[in-house]
């Protein structure tokens, strides 16, 4: 039973918070460029991204002619579950999770696979040749990103011994790993903005070259759902960043939940401030960075964290 | 080709000249983010026009005769390289100057070269400040430069 509550009130959270952060992306986005953002609709601009979605959700889904039919319309279905179930595992204080599983990162990194099945997907049933090379590359940088994610991610699970992740936050009581394990924070930092496909790793999308790489045959609800689940995956990168590195609800003075969100939407900003800073990085420049530097130092921190762990 | 050599230590400085570079890229941008926006609100909102900007032309009212010197002279319609001014004058009284009641511009062939603000004996003319020139019709872009003058009172 509380497990539909929960579900419930995560299908009305995700969307509103989306919502919010597309806000907050357009205007830091705006102050970083000495603009105000959008201004017109409410006070500063808070309904824009409200309004725009109604816009979307009013307009028609055209299917072009030459897709693959079943594939195009089932694409963006799949790309928005694993960012619901992402949420599952995710404690946001002792009380506040919705079902704390063995496995819980495994099951994020299990499901979080899947996203990049529906945008190869998309990619490929949109039968364009943008589109197509966009999914390639999607699937190409996951692939590659993922090794130092879970290098880094096994560096904290050696020193808990456990999958949970409320069992990990519970680790963290007197010192964030992120002060035992800086170096892999940082991988997993850069790793997760690049399996979220966010700048400057947002080859998939790359606007300037791709046309917006997978959906752009996508319009209306289909293309918002896509929107939807870059956004989610976002929430929940910085929620398993919050968890792993950074003491998920631990923090003076305020309750567990308050410091948890200080926490993610603090890495989410983060996360935008890095987009409007850095240039796209070019394709053979993100494969080298992903095998030559990211994976051999994973490797070598998880190998001396394992030895000073396990062996002295 | 003669590449520089790259080993160990090469990779370790490149890292972290890196490293250093994306702090400095971040910090700049964390700035801007606390800079004092310059944007307006346009059509809420309007900028002064800096002295030298050219809008089309207009006369200027002095403090003592509390109108313009133009006397229609007619030197500004010569001079127009685009044929853009029509002045028309009369006189007031006998032995005096003419004085000048109908000035037209055709703004749409108007080039701003300025030379009828040059040249005008009376130094009677100026350019404007107007930016907002946009018409429905082609007509519309002649503009009354007395009635203007009078209208600004």
């Amino acid at each position: 039973m509380a497990g539909i509550v929960g579900l419930l009130i995560l299908a009305a959270i995700v969307p509103l918070n989306v919502a919010f952060l597309v806000l907050v992306e357009r205007k830091v986005a705006g102050h970083i460029q000495l603009r105000p953002g959008p201004m017109e609709v409410g006070p500063h601009g808070i309904l824009q991204t409200l309004i725009d979605a109604v816009k979307l959700l009013g307009k028609e889904m055209v299917t072009p002619q030459s897709t693959d039919k079943l594939l195009f319309f089932l694409a963006p279905i799949i790309v928005v579950v694993p960012a619901f179930v992402g949420f599952v595992p995710i404690p946001f204080s002792p009380m506040m999770q919705i079902r704390e599983v063995n496995v819980g990162i495994l099951l994020i990194f299990a499901f979080s696979s899947i996203s990049v099945i529906s945008i190869l997907m998309a990619g490929w049933a949109s039968n364009n040749k943008y589109s197509l090379i966009g999914a390639i590359r999607s699937v190409a940088q996951n692939v590659a990103y993922e090794i130092p994610l879970l290098l880094a991610t096994m560096s904290v699970i050696i020193m808990t011994n456990t999958f949970k992740m409320g069992e990990i936050v519970q680790a963290q009581s007197p010192v964030w790993f992120i002060f035992y394990q800086p170096i892999a924070a940082i991988i997993f930092f850069i790793a997760t903005t690049a399996e979220t496909n966010r700048a400057p790793f947002d080859l998939v999308e790359a606007e300037s070259e791709l046309v917006s790489g997978f959906h752009t045959e996508y319009t209306g609800m289909r293309f918002s759902l896509f929107f939807l689940a870059e956004y989610t995956n976002m929430v929940i990168a910085a929620a398993m960043f919050t968890v792993l590195f950074l003491g998920g609800w631990h923090g003076p003075v305020f309750p567990g939940m308050i410091w948890f969100l200080i926490k993610t939407y603090f890495l989410i900003f983060v996360v935008m401030w890095a987009r409007w800073t850095y240039p796209r990085i070019r394709f053979d420049q993100l494969m080298n960075f992903a095998w030559k530097v990211l994976i051999p130092i994973a490797l070598v921190n998880l190998l001396i964290t394992a030895m000073v762990l396990k062996v002295i | 080709m003669n590449t520089p050599p790259y080993g160990f230590t090469e990779y370790i400085k490149e890292i972290l000249t890196g490293s250093k570079s994306l702090v400095i890229g971040l910090w700049i941008t964390l700035k801007r983010l606390f800079t004092r926006i310059v944007t307006v609100q346009y059509p809420r909102q309007k900028l002064t026009m800096t002295p030298n900007f050219r809008g089309h032309i207009e006369a200027i009212r002095f403090d003592d005769t509390k109108t313009h010197h133009c006397v229609a002279c007619g030197l500004c319609a010569r001079i127009c390289p685009s044929h853009v001014i029509k002045v028309q004058g009369e006189k007031v009284r006998a032995g005096a100057l003419k004085y000048g009641n109908r000035y037209y511009i055709d703004f749409s062939k108007c080039s701003l070269c300025g030379l009828c603000v040059d040249l005008c004996p009376e130094q009677t003319l100026k350019f404007s400040n107007e930016y907002e020139l946009v018409f429905y019709s082609r007509w519309d872009t002649v503009i009354d430069i007395m009635g203007r003058l009078e209208k600004s009172r």
